[in-house]
């Protein structure tokens, strides 16, 4: 389809759509609801602070280490030819000795850019590129100018005006995060007194929770029979909790129905099984965390078919102390997002209906710091002020996505980091909703808006 | 002149009757008091470390250390919903065989002690007589019910977060 011709149908759509409103699934009906364009979402950022010049500008070392190599190291996002000198981004050729010199088989047969709608060009227009402001923008559409770390975001996140207004569950809601630092267990939801807690996402850090931690304090957890032991438990905790009244005075619960709770402690007894017989669905190659934490989020994905999971990634962010790293980061997480969408195809409810996201959280700086690794690359860091650390991009498949088609170029910037919670907003049918609250920074608009 | 005295002395004995005899009246009352429950100070959420901590001491009977404080905490936060993350933690340690409870024996022996021991071990102060009364039926009533499963309900109440 022709961008032209697609914008027309998408024109004659939203104008259908417009005058009428839609029942959502879950039986809300708004003047202001239109009709979903997807029933799943999965929004990655990715993955740590990801310079322009070694992803979608595909320049290799020819922007960063004064070496004449270009190239595409992430071949199953996008479309371009490999650098065909100095690898150093693959797995290790132990037999050479040269790090990082086999680069990983692709698993998309037709790069993501291809089969969906490529932004190169994007802006993180306010604040600094900090991993929190990104990850805190990203998910609320509004920058976080103000605020620290070990605080929620003030605007509410992409959870809570779905949960809100389009009337998800809580299991239809998943933030995983790729660790509990950086205060990603603050993500799920705001502090926003008109949404909140209320209407927050599950949040999991799998690597914690089966990792070392959830093994020693949560694993073979005792399973309690549903039927007698654990209904005498509700019933005398009810009577406790019924004798103490302090409004608002609870264990923070992000109002899961029983059922769903229950639902939570078999994913997580199941999958501390899958842990002890390696059944977990790891990407082929998982030799870093962020592979491995796909893997689990695959999981979740196979097991709650959540109708919006954001996930993030963070090994990238190694490029403050390795450049050789970095560029295996982000061969990896590459690998891990082209081994996410094939393997969202293979879950059924969430093949063909599923939309996937991918944004970087920021940029880098466009010039190195002193470190240099062992191939004597310079490393680089996310500064305040650097404005490449503005340039992100964004990359939208799935349905509502047109196949093919590329909005912006470096020298015209189309969109803005805080595009993602509109456009998300739009797939499930609640956009106008969700800008009218008043919340969204004022450069936000939805990336079907900016086609 | 003595139609005079005579006038002045029966004013004056109108007025000695009209106000010698008359009774005091005395009005009781009592300032209005507001009535809270018992546990109502108890409105600060803990920490989550305070909680494992309260928590480890009130099942194992002994301190945590600092290594696996941490680990559970790391636990507890890699989990969003607390009352999700909370129960997996309780019936985790719940299948730890070092867990100080009393027998369901000792608990049928005397239901009373059990009940009150119970709220002064986990919510620090004795039942009211209906709390005490409804836990007194809800033992009798249930041959099933076992102390762990009473312990880990007082774990995992709201009043347990609090303090």
């Amino acid at each position: 389809m022709k961008r032209r011709e697609f914008i027309k149908k998408a024109g004659l759509a939203t104008a259908a759509t417009a005058g009428f409103p839609y029942i959502l699934p879950s039986g809300i009906i708004s003047a202001q609801t239109t009709a979903p364009l997807t029933d799943h979402v999965v929004f990655v950022l990715f993955a740590g602070g990801v310079r322009q010049q070694e992803a979608v500008l595909k320049r290799y070392l020819a922007d960063s280490q004064d070496e004449d190599v270009e190239g595409n190291i992430m071949y199953n996002m996008l479309t371009g030819d490999s650098p065909e000198s100095k690898i150093a981004y693959g797995l290790d050729d132990a037999a050479n000795n040269i790090v990082g010199g086999i680069p990983i088989d692709p698993l998309l047969q037709t790069p993501l850019d291809q089969q969906g709608t490529l932004f190169p060009e994007v802006r993180f227009s306010k604040g600094g590129a900090g991993h929190y402001n990104g990850l805190s923008t990203g998910i609320s559409g509004s920058y976080a100018l103000a605020q620290g770390l070990r605080s929620r975001p003030a605007a509410p996140t992409i959870f809570e005006y779905l949960r809100r207004h389009a009337g998800f569950d809580a299991t239809d809601c998943w933030y995983v995060g790729a660790d509990i630092g950086m205060s990603r267990p603050l993500l799920n939801y705001s502090d926003d007194p008109a949404y909140g807690r209320k209407y927050g996402a599950n949040f999991l850090a799998p690597l914690t929770t089966f990792g070392t931690p959830g093994m020693n304090h949560f694993m073979d957890f005792k399973n309690y029979h549903p039927e007698t032991e654990w209904t005498m438990i509700q019933e005398m905790r009810h009577f406790l909790n019924s004798n103490y009244v302090e409004e608002g005075l609870e264990i923070p619960h992000l109002y899961n129905r029983s059922e769903e709770q229950d639902f939570i402690k078999e994913f997580v007894r199941s999958t501390f099984e899958k842990v002890e017989l390696g059944q977990v669905s790891l990407p082929p190659v998982n030799d870093n965390r962020d592979l491995k934490t796909l893997g689990f989020a695959l999981e979740v994905l196979s097991w709650f078919k959540p109708k919006i999971t954001v996930i993030d990634l963070t090994n990238i962010d190694v490029c403050h102390a390795s450049y050789t790293n970095y560029l295996k980061s982000l061969h990896r997480a590459d690998h891990g997002v082209g081994f996410l969408w094939r393997e969202i195809q293979r879950i059924p409810g969430m093949a063909d209906n599923t939309t996937m996201i991918v944004m970087p959280e920021h940029g880098r700086d466009q010039d190195p710091n002193p470190i240099q690794d062992i191939n004597d690359w310079y490393a680089y860091d996310h500064s305040v002020g650097n404005e490449n650390t503005r340039r992100i991009f964004t990359l939208m498949v799935g349905p509502g996505a047109e196949a093919g088609l590329q909005v912006g170029s470096p020298d015209q910037p189309v969109g803005d980091a805080t595009d993602v919670v509109p456009t998300i907003a739009e797939l499930f049918g609640i956009k106008q909703i969700v800008e009218s609250q008043g919340r969204l920074d004022g450069s936000s608009r939805s990336l079907f808006d900016r086609m | 002149m003595r139609i005079f005295y005579k006038s002045i002395g029966i004013c004056l004995l109108i007025f000695l009757i009209a106000t010698g005899c008359k009774e005091d009246v005395y009005v009781y009352e009592v300032n209005d008091v507001e009535i809270s429950p018992i546990n109502s100070t108890k409105n600060k959420p803990k920490t989550e470390s305070q909680y494992i901590s309260v928590l480890y001491t009130n099942l194992f009977q002994e301190a945590i250390g600092p290594n696996r404080m941490l680990e559970a905490l790391a636990a507890i936060q890699s989990i969003g919903d607390k009352r999700v993350a909370f129960d997996i933690l309780v019936s985790k340690y719940m299948a730890d065989g070092r867990v100080v409870l009393p027998t369901e024996e000792e608990m049928r022996a005397n239901p009373e002690a059990f009940v009150r021991d119970t709220y002064r071990r986990f919510l620090i102060r004795q039942p009211t007589e209906a709390e005490l009364q409804w836990m007194l039926n809800y033992i009798e009533s249930r041959p099933n019910l076992t102390p762990e499963l009473v312990y880990f309900s007082f774990a995992t109440s709201n009043e347990h977060f609090h303090y």
